[in-house]
This record gives structure tokens, C-alpha cells and sequence, in this order.
């Protein structure tokens, strides 16, 4: 008989009208790396939460190790020897690794904390899964691959036997996954069973014993990953339909340049510098993928690009104008769309209704207001008309922006921005977060921005974004331009580059870190 | 004018400093806690004034100093419970929550003070708090009188201070309350009740405070009136931000205060020639050049005023 | 919400031993029985609602102005002193007055907002330290430099002239056409919500990304905001003082500037809803009065329910912006340890 180090019957958990989960099947073979694959929103991370006690669910029961066990808080997972790796760093950056390590427990020192005992447990552990973790260092002093080394570190120091591991690989380049991986399978063959939750296919296929599929809050089959299996297999499963793979699109001749960066230095909050001596050219007509892991300067560059950070050195160029310090009113007047990383905080005024927010940007200009009078009539047309154009699901113009789903949202901020035709569009990281019939959406108004003539830097973390969508790759590590690829080059060629190898420097070579 | 800087001057301006800056360091300490859970109370203004009333009546009636410190402090904790009630189960706006428990506090210790006592040509009174001289110390000329000999809840003040900087830094306790105000995501997924510990932090505040306004009817005034707190509770709120939310800086930022008071007291009394009314804005303009010269810089706890929700992504 | 703060506030007149309707009544009689009473209710409601639209002005920036009193007062002071130093024709005086009374609520509010925009200074203990120190420089100016010297050492100021007193519009009531004066801003108010400026201030309000995002120079608003906030309040200082009081006293402002925020908040920011509270508030104040009198019901109980309706009115704000469903789904499903 299979061993189970996990299994989860007929798991129903409900939000408000939502079925999150519904009557979900979940096993885990102990030993075993079980990949739970899904779109945005299929109910993966919710299945998790309630296996980690974060989420009650409203029906089903939790077996670990054949024991059924009532999962009510993330202590009682903890104590059930069930640990997780957060997609978003549960650490607080003002403390210490060892006092981040230590929320949660008994200290043996009764109300005291016993900080010396147990850094010496983490450096023990640290030594010996190879996790190179100092524990007296404040977390914002550390890399996102060291947090989330930190993250791993202590689950086994809770004795975590089972782990969920959630999108670990999105904050990490091709390589650094590849590392990860390597640490999880020796895990595995130490006895211990896991988790990855994922989107992805190319994980699946190339670390997972077995995999899960859900869908819209189903479970829709759960099976052995083979040779075989294929990443279309995968995704129609995942989707339901076959997804577009490939965009092919035409070809544009690009024209004249209308966005430039020449030596641009940017520092970030610190002070540190973020952009370091970067130059780069995008013309009308043509995508410029900007490919990197997330916190190498594409925050900073991005705001340096729309007048929201000062530039430190080196000039920047739109439409020819010199434009390195303007304050972001002129960049919104030569025609610069921004989309933003952010989108609840800065693209959007999420207490505003839709129609106000489609014009924050333009609200001083006819017609939408003249000699400092604002036309609501005018204002709402132009919602409607927006409505439609951009098939935003909404009731009403005048709904409030915050009670629209996050692909919506999203196309809100598209609405906006492409609306106007604009001669330059900054999109950062523009599909993240949503599901994949917004993300197609997404892209191919991408697209048809690129065929009327914008000139188009793409900032993404998804390497199969910036391969269907670019004309030409840059990308980016600590700040610096790493090299400039062609149309049609491989994920391993650009990943090696978003680690810091140069172009032209010994590529051949896989390196582990 | 020649004679006032004398050493007996400022013997006792330091003195009186030590003493009138009590009252701001006891709310500010149990702001702290509060503050570094990541709530904003800003209903302590309103929360004295109730502690005040309520410490003057409990120990107007039992003719027992310590039951009215008692009747302050529970008075405190009951006053600031509502304040984390609104603040964290209701997850409502802590400044407005802060204004209207002001209101309400004012309005409500009033209210029960007219109906206890209705209206008397003499405002009632209650024998003062005794100086307890430490022994030995006190003696010593000029550092005695300016330390050593002051009521029992001055020095439980400054003792205080020094205990809540232990608690906050070497204690499972303020792990939890730092955690709690700087992500309390994480703190949730560790097993930690946010909601509980921040009750319990904003609680604390209220008992502080509430000791602290008990301290200001029975000690200081001997008496009571509903405006007798005079901003002392959003002084002290500007206090813990001047100390960066460190329980030590905290005793530096009250003296600050003190100094302000007890140089308006004594230039009054001696007749300094500058009107009295600048005299008594001085402590409100000290706060206002401290509270600038800090808040640039700060950085607040990264959960400051934010309700904790699970279901939020 | 209101009829809540009204039950709470029977209840604690019942516990502290007296009859509730009884007490309401004596209130609405206070209000209402005969007209000079009901002209007192328009009589207090004109600052109020003054008041309060400045308050609101700067919340919907989400900046807390506590201290609309203290921006009353300056207000009251720069009334009076172009009124008795400046020698002038009455109508060109009469405006000169609205106009530096305008100007000093403003700066003082302009103040706290320069203070907050360069050096993130929490405006909430500003405007209020701010309002200590205007109330202080009111008492040093009445007990000294401008105490009348016919007053017999009473701390208050000379009178300001017939000619400079606004009319009354009554016989034998103190409504005086500063109420037209009111009126007219309360329509500027309106129109003030839909200019750019208005969009703008409301935008800031909306957080500091995305209207930087949107090209808002938020420092900038964060001044105009409270510049226009206090200027408000001072406004409603000129009224007082050309309407009923004629000179200065000491602490003209009384509680003005909290049952400004409690009225702005009850009117939910906007200007029609705040002129209908502001109405509702002076009720409680002219009738809590008579309450006193007659019933001995101390005047706090009005302090009393205007915080009550602040409860009231965020638990309502707060229990709308997430749905009252996943609120209470929230209670049921999440009781873990």
C-alpha cells in the first residue's frame, strides 16, 4: 500500500460567493515531490493555506501520515511537522535571522529569549544543508536568494518534514533554480516530502515526481510525471483549451528612436545605486524585453523613465527631448504610458470609480475639463466607450475601482494608458499575478500598441513573456545592461545573463552556485 | 533678575523637571508598546482624562491613594480595549477612532463627575501623594534633592522606562509585538495571534496611561477638571516618535517637556518679565520643533496604522 | 447610526437617574420653542458648518486637521484688529477683515501643512499644538496689549463699531446676514468639488503613489490643502465676531473645532450633508443647554453623543468597505487558535 505523507479528502473552503476549493482530492506520496500546477486563481495556494492552518476549510479532512488531524492553526501544522516557504517572504526586514527564526517558539528560557542557543542551532543546520545563512544579519541586508534560504532554514528548524514550497522560482534566475532543486531533491532522498506550487510547466516536467492539477477550484487529475509527459498535455489540462504559444508577430520595421538612456545612473531608496551606466535605445515600432530577476534596478529604471526618481547621472531621451529630472507631468504630456509593477498602489486610486480613474492622468484637459471645470458627462462617455473597447468587466462606470478582480484592474490601467496612442510605453511586469486568458489579453494589446507605431520597453521576470512579445532582449543584473540578444534566443542563453554572466564571456559552461 | 541663576535656581528647576515630566513618560512608555504593535492611539488625551476622573473619585471615596491609582489604571485598560476594539476587530481609522475616544472621554468623565459630585462652590480635593526621600541618597547636596526625593510614582516612572526596554528587547513578549508591527503576515504564519497581541499591547498602553492620569488628579493637581490633561496625551505621542519607539530615548523626550513646564512655573513665580501666556505655550512649541526634528528620518513600524487581515493578499 | 448615539445616550440618563424623555425634551424645547431659540440653532450652525467644510477639505486629503480651532481663533484675532487699528471706511474694512481673516486661518493651517509636506511631521499633533498656542496667544492679547481700557480688567477686547457689525436679519434674535455669507460658500463648496482643484485634492487623498503617478505634486497639495482648510476656519472666526460677539473674548473657539470634525465625518465630506449636520449638531448644543437648566442633566451628555456618532459613523465606513458577508463568514471560519 502507497504511503501518504499527506492526504486531503474532499477539501471545500468558500470565500464570500467563491468556491476556493471545491471537494478537492490531494494526496502526497511520502519521499515524494508533488507538483500542484494551476493557473492564477485556480485554488492552489488556498489548498495550501488550509493544509497550513492558515484557512479552515468548510468541508473534508486532513490525513498526515495516515493520522487524520485537525489542521486549526499554522501551530498546529508546525507541531504536525508541516513547514512552508511563502511566495511573498514572511520575514520582518528590521530583525535579525535568528529572531525571525524564533517567532513562534517556546524559548527555554522561559519569557526569555535564548538568542545565543539558538543561533548556534541555525549555524549548525545552515552548515549542513549547505544554506550559507549568517544568523545575526538584519533581513534587509540580505539577497532574495538569502531570505528565501532563511525562509527554507526554518522550516527544518521547526522540524518541518512535509514542505510546501509556494512559486519559489519567481524571484530566482534559471540557475538559482536550478540550485534550489538540486537542495530539494537531496531533501527528498533524506526523507522528507514536498510540495511546489507552481505555474510553470518546465518545473514540472523537470523536478516533480508526480503532479496535481487544478482548475477553477476542482482537482481535475493528479498523476505520475514520465518522459512522456508533455507540456501541452499539461497546459490543456491546466486550461481547459489549448493556450496560444506562440504570438508570431509580424514584423514591423522600427523607425526612429523615441525613447534613449545613455550612461543612466539611478540610486534606490537607500541611496545605493540601483542603475548603473545603462544605455539603451527603443524605436517606434518595436518591443525591447527587458529580461531580469526581480530587485535588480528595474523598479528604479522604470520610475526614472516617467519622471517618478531622479537621475543621478546620464541622460535620457524621449521623443529626441532631453528629459533625465523633468517631474512626471512632462513625461505624461510627450506621451509616455506607464504600467506600473504596482498596480493597487500606483496605477490605480482604488477608492476612485472606474471612470475617474481612467482619467487621472488627463483630467486637467479637454474634454474632460475646461478652464478648471471638470465635465463628468464627458467623463463617463469616455468610460463607456473604454468599457468596451477593453472589455472590462464591470457594472457600471461608476463602480469602485477596489471591488474589480485584478485582470480588470489590469485592464483599467491598459485602457488608460493605450487609449491615447502613445509614442512610448514602459509596461513592468504587466501579466503578473493574473490568469492566463488576462495575460493573453494583455499581450496581444501589447502588440497592436507595437504595430501603431509605440516604442515599447517590456520589463519582465517571465522569460517566456520577453521571448513571445520582443523584437530585441536586454537584460538587466545589479543595475547594468548585460548584453543585448536577438529575436528567437533561448531561455538558458538570456537566464545566464540575468545571473551576471556577460555576453561574450564563457557561456557554455552550467554553473551551480 | 541677577539672583535667579542660582544653584538653588537650578536645583530646583531639575528637580520639578524630573517631576513634570511623569505624567508624559508613563503615557509615552505604554504608547510604545502600542505603537510597536503597529497601532496608532491617539485616544490617549481622552483615556487620561477618564483615568483622572476615575482615580480622583475611587480615591476620594475610599481615602486610599493606592486604590485611586488602581481605579486610574483599570479605568486606562477599559478606555484603551475600546480603542483596540474599534481598532483592530472593527479595523477602522485609528486617527478618527483616536479623536472620537478623546471626545468621548473628555465628555464622558465630565458627565460623571457632575453627577457625582453636581456642582460645589469648592472643587473637592484629595490629600496629596507623599515625597518618599530614598534614604542615604537623598542626602547628598544639590543630585539628592534634584533625584532622590520624589513621590513613589515618579520613581516608578523612570524604573519603568528601563523595564519596558527589557521587556521589548530581551523578552518572547516584545519579539512578538515587534513582529506583529513590522509584518504581521509573518508573525500570523509563525502562530502568532496578531489580533491578541496587539490587544494586549494597546491594553498595556491603557494601563500606563491610565496610571498616568491617575498620577495627574491625585498627585499633581489634587483634584479634578476635564481639561486638567492639556494635551499631555498627544505630547506624548509625539514623545514616542521623538524616541524612535525606544522606551529610553523616551525618558529623554519627557524631560524635554519637563524642562518646558517647570521653566514656565518658575519664570511666572519669579516674575520674568515675558508675558505668561508664551510662558505656557513653550511646552506646545518644544514638541512641535522636536516632533520636526525627527520625523523626516523616522521609520515607522512598517504595519503603522495598517489593520491585519488574513484574507488580504 | 444617529438614533444609536441617541439610545446610548438615553440609557446613560437613565443610569445616572434621570427620565430620558424628559431630557430630550427639554432639549427640543431648547431648540425650538419660541423663535429667538430657533434662530439660535441657525445662529451656531454658521460657523459650525464653516468649519467643518475646512475640515473636510482636508480630510479628503487624508489629513487629519484637528486643530480648526486654533485656525478659528487666528481667524478671530486678525477680525478684530483691522477692525480697531485700521481706519477705514466701514466697507472696505469689513472686507479687508474677511480677507486677513481668511489669510491667518489659512497660514496657521498652511502652517501645519508646510510642516507636514518638508518634514512628515503628523499633522494631528501639529494643528492641535498649533490650536494650544493660538488659544494662549488670544488670552495674552486680551489680558494685555488689546484689553479694552473701558472694560474693567475683564479679558477681552474693545468693541468694533456699529457700522462694522453685520445686520441683524430679526427683531429681538441675534441671526445676522453673515448666515448669506455662509450660505454663498456652502455653493462655492459644491462647485469647488468639481474643479481640477478639487480633483486633484481628492486624488492625493487617494495615496502618495499614484497620484505622483498621476503627476501631482503632492507636497504642493498638502499646503493648498491646508491653506484653503484653514482659511475655512478663520472665515467662520469673521462671522463670529462681525455677527455676535463684536470683540474678543477669551476662548472664542470653545469646542468648535471637534464638533467640526464629528459634523464633517456625519456629513460623510460632503457639503450638502454637512450643512444638514451642522444644523442637527446646533440643535443638540442650543437645546443641550436648556437640558442643563431644567433637568440637570450636565451639557456633556452633547459631548458625550458627538463621540458616540464619530463610533457610529467609521464602525458603518468600516463594515462597508469590506462587505458585511466576508466580515462575518471571517468570525465564523477563522476561530483558529
Amino acid at each position: 500500500m502507497e504511503k501518504f505523507a499527506v492526504e486531503m479528502r474532499n477539501i471545500t473552503k468558500i470565500f464570500g460567493h467563491l468556491k476556493a476549493n471545491d471537494a478537492v482530492d490531494f494526496k502526497l506520496r511520502e519521499n515524494s515531490i508533488n507538483g500542484l500546477l494551476g493557473e492564477n486563481g485556480a485554488g492552489k495556494t488556498t489548498l495550501m493555506n488550509v493544509l497550513y492552518g492558515l484557512y479552515r476549510q468548510e468541508e473534508g479532512e486532513i490525513y498526515i501520515h495516515g493520522q487524520k488531524t485537525d489542521i486549526v492553526s499554522p501551530l498546529k501544522a508546525i507541531s504536525s511537522g508541516i513547514g512552508m516557504v511563502h511566495q511573498h517572504f514572511m520575514l520582518a526586514r528590521p530583525l535579525t535571522v535568528v529572531e525571525n527564526i524564533m517567532l513562534g517558539r517556546k524559548s527555554s528560557r522561559g519569557i526569555f529569549l535564548d538568542t545565543r542557543k539558538v543561533a548556534a542551532e541555525i549555524r549548525e543546520l545552515s552548515d549542513r544543508y549547505h544554506l550559507m545563512v549568517d544568523p545575526y544579519a538584519r533581513i534587509w541586508q540580505l539577497s532574495v536568494g538569502q531570505q528565501q534560504r532563511v525562509e527554507i532554514l526554518t522550516t527544518i528548524y521547526q522540524g518541518a518534514n512535509i514542505l510546501i514550497l509556494d512559486e519559489p522560482t519567481a524571484v530566482l534566475t534559471p540557475q538559482e533554480a536550478e540550485t534550489l532543486f538540486s537542495i530539494l531533491r537531496q531533501m527528498r532522498d533524506d526523507g522528507k516530502s514536498m510540495i511546489l506550487i507552481t505555474h510553470k510547466l518546465e518545473e514540472i516536467l523537470s523536478v516533480v515526481d508526480d503532479v496535481t492539477i487544478l482548475r477553477d477550484g476542482k482537482m481535475i487529475s493528479s498523476f505520475k510525471v514520465t518522459p512522456a509527459t508533455t507540456k501541452e498535455e499539461l497546459s490543456r489540462l491546466m486550461v481547459g483549451r489549448d493556450v496560444l504559444f506562440d504570438f508570431n508577430p509580424a514584423a514591423v520595421k522600427p523607425g526612429k528612436e523615441r525613447l534613449g538612456m545613455k550612461d543612466l545612473r539611478v540610486k534606490n531608496d537607500k541611496g545605493l545605486p540601483a542603475v548603473n551606466n545603462f544605455s539603451l535605445s527603443v524605436s517606434e515600432g518595436e518591443i525591447v524585453g527587458l529580461a531580469g530577476v526581480d530587485g535588480n534596478g528595474q523598479k528604479e529604471l522604470a520610475e526614472a523613465l516617467t519622471g517618478l526618481r531622479p537621475a543621478e547621472g546620464g541622460k535620457i531621451f524621449i521623443n529626441g527631448i532631453e528629459a533625465e529630472n523633468k517631474p512626471p507631468v512632462f513625461f505624461i504630456h510627450q506621451g509616455v504610458a506607464h504600467i506600473p509593477e504596482d498596480r493597487q498602489n500606483m496605477g490605480l486610486a482604488m477608492g476612485f470609480c472606474v471612470s475617474k480613474n481612467l482619467i487621472i492622468k488627463r483630467f486637467c484637459q479637454q474634454p474632460y475639463a475646461k478652464n478648471g471645470v471638470m465635465n463628468y458627462k464627458n467623463i463617463k462617455n469616455h468610460a463607456q466607450k473604454m468599457i468596451q473597447d477593453f472589455q472590462i468587466k464591470t457594472n457600471t462606470t461608476e463602480d469602485i475601482t477596489r471591488d474589480l478582480s485584478g485582470g480588470n484592474q489590469q485592464k483599467v490601467i491598459l485602457a488608460r494608458e493605450l487609449a491615447d496612442e502613445p509614442s512610448v510605453l514602459i509596461a513592468n511586469q504587466p501579466t503578473r499575478g493574473l490568469d492566463v486568458g488576462a495575460t493573453e489579453y494583455v499581450r496581444s494589446r501589447l502588440l497592436e500598441a507595437r504595430s501603431k507605431g509605440a516604442a515599447i520597453l517590456l520589463i519582465s521576470a517571465d522569460i517566456e513573456e520577453i521571448i513571445q512579445l520582443s523584437d530585441r532582449i536586454a537584460v538587466i543584473y545589479n543595475g547594468e545592461l548585460m548584453g543585448i540578444l536577438p529575436k528567437g534566443s533561448q531561455p538558458e542563453t538570456i537566464g545566464l545573463l540575468m545571473m551576471g554572466k556577460r555576453q561574450g564571456e564563457n557561456t557554455g559552461v552550467k554553473e551551480n552556485q | 533678575m541677577d539672583n535667579i541663576f542660582t544653584a538653588t535656581f537650578f536645583v530646583s528647576i531639575f528637580a520639578s523637571t524630573i517631576r513634570l515630566a511623569t505624567p508624559i513618560l508613563l503615557t509615552a512608555l505604554g504608547e510604545i508598546y502600542t505603537q510597536r504593535s503597529g497601532i496608532l492611539n491617539l485616544g490617549l488625551e481622552g483615556t487620561m482624562t477618564m483615568s483622572a476622573m476615575a482615580g480622583f473619585v475611587c480615591a476620594y471615596f475610599s481615602k486610599n491613594l493606592f486604590i485611586g491609582f488602581l481605579g486610574g489604571i483599570i479605568v486606562g485598560m477599559i478606555c484603551s480595549a475600546f480603542m483596540a476594539f474599534l481598532s483592530i476587530t472593527v479595523r477602522a481609522n485609528q486617527v478618527i477612532a483616536g479623536t472620537a475616544l478623546t471626545i468621548l472621554g473628555i465628555g464622558f468623565s465630565s458627565f460623571i463627575y457632575r453627577i457625582i459630585f453636581g456642582i460645589q462652590k469648592l472643587p473637592p480635593q484629595v490629600e496629596s501623594l507623599t515625597k518618599f526621600d530614598i534614604p542615604l541618597l537623598s542626602s547628598i547636596p544639590y543630585i539628592g534633592t534634584i533625584f532622590f526625593q520624589h513621590n513613589l510614582i515618579v520613581y516608578l516612572a523612570y524604573i519603568l522606562a528601563v523595564f519596558s526596554w527589557i521587556v521589548l528587547e530581551k523578552t518572547t513578549f516584545g519579539l512578538n509585538v515587534k513582529a506583529v508591527g513590522e509584518h504581521p503576515r509573518a508573525a500570523d504564519s509563525k502562530g502568532i495571534n496578531v489580533s491578541k497581541v496587539r490587544y494586549t499591547a494597546v491594553i498595556i498602553g491603557g494601563a500606563f496611561a491610565g496610571l498616568s492620569g491617575a498620577f495627574m488628579s491625585i498627585a499633581y493637581m489634587n483634584s479634578f477638571s476635564d481639561t486638567m490633561i492639556a494635551g499631555r496625551g498627544f505630547i506624548a505621542v509625539a514623545v514616542v516618535v521623538f524616541a524612535r519607539w525606544n522606551p529610553l530615548r523616551a525618558m529623554v523626550g519627557s524631560l524635554l517637556f519637563g524642562i518646558a513646564s517647570a521653566l514656565q512655573i518658575r519664570f511666572q513665580a519669579i516674575g520674568v518679565p515675558i508675558p505668561n501666556q508664551f510662558l505656557l505655550m513653550l511646552p506646545y512649541l518644544v514638541t512641535i520643533i522636536a516632533l520636526i526634528t525627527v520625523s523626516k528620518k523616522a521609520e515607522f513600524p512598517s504595519a503603522y496604522t495598517k489593520p491585519y487581515s488574513r484574507m488580504e493578499r | 447610526m444617529v438614533s444609536g448615539a441617541l439610545l446610548t445616550g438615553a440609557i446613560l440618563i437613565i443610569i445616572s437617574g434621570n427620565d430620558p424623555i424628559a431630557a430630550y425634551a427639554a432639549l427640543l424645547e431648547g431648540a425650538f420653542s419660541n423663535s429667538y431659540r430657533i434662530s439660535e440653532t441657525f445662529v451656531k450652525a454658521i460657523p459650525l458648518m464653516l468649519m467643518a467644510l475646512g475640515v473636510s477639505i482636508a480630510f479628503k486629503n487624508q489629513i487629519w486637521n484637528i486643530g480648526a480651532g486654533g485656525q478659528f481663533t487666528i481667524g478671530t484675532i486678525l477680525s478684530v484688529i483691522v477692525c480697531l487699528y485700521f481706519k477705514l471706511p466701514p466697507i472696505p474694512t469689513i472686507i479687508l477683515s474677511f480677507i486677513f481673516a481668511f489669510i491667518g486661518g489659512a497660514l496657521w493651517g498652511g502652517l501645519a501643512g508646510w510642516l507636514k509636506a518638508r518634514f512628515n511631521a503628523n499633522e494631528v499633533i501639529t494643528t492641535l499644538m498649533l490650536d494650544y498656542i493660538a488659544t494662549y496667544l488670544l488670552a495674552y492679547l486680551v489680558y494685555g496689549p488689546m484689553m479694552d481700557p473701558n472694560g474693567f480688567g475683564y479679558p477681552q477686547s474693545a468693541v468694533i463699531e456699529k457700522v462694522l457689525r453685520l445686520p441683524k436679519l430679526i427683531v429681538g434674535g441675534r441671526l445676522h446676514t453673515g448666515i448669506f455669507v455662509a450660505i454663498a460658500i456652502l455653493f462655492l463648496m459644491l462647485l469647488f468639488w468639481r474643479s481640477t482643484l478639487g480633483f486633484k485634492i481628492e486624488l492625493a487623498g487617494q495615496g502618495n503613489d499614484v497620484s505622483r503617478y498621476a503627476g501631482i505634486d503632492n507636497k504642493k497639495i498638502i499646503v493648498i490643502t491646508m491653506l484653503l482648510s484653514g482659511g475655512l476656519s478663520g472665515i467662520a472666526g469673521w462671522n463670529e465676531i462681525h455677527g455676535i460677539h463684536f470683540r474678543l473674548m477669551t476662548d472664542l473657539a470653545g469646542s468648535y473645532g471637534s464638533i467640526a470634525i464629528v459634523i464633517a465625518l456625519l456629513g460623510n465630506l460632503n457639503p450638502l450633508g454637512i450643512a444638514i449636520s451642522a444644523y442637527f449638531f446646533s440643535v443638540l448644543i442650543v437645546g443641550g443647554n436648556t437640558m442643563q437648566n431644567l433637568t440637570g442633566i450636565p451639557y456633556s451628555l452633547v459631548d458625550i453623543i458627538q463621540g458616540l456618532i464619530v463610533v457610529f459613523v467609521i464602525t458603518r465606513t468600516a463594515f462597508r468597505t469590506e462587505s458585511i458577508q466576508t466580515f462575518f463568514r471571517k468570525r465564523r471560519y477563522q476561530h483558529n487558535g
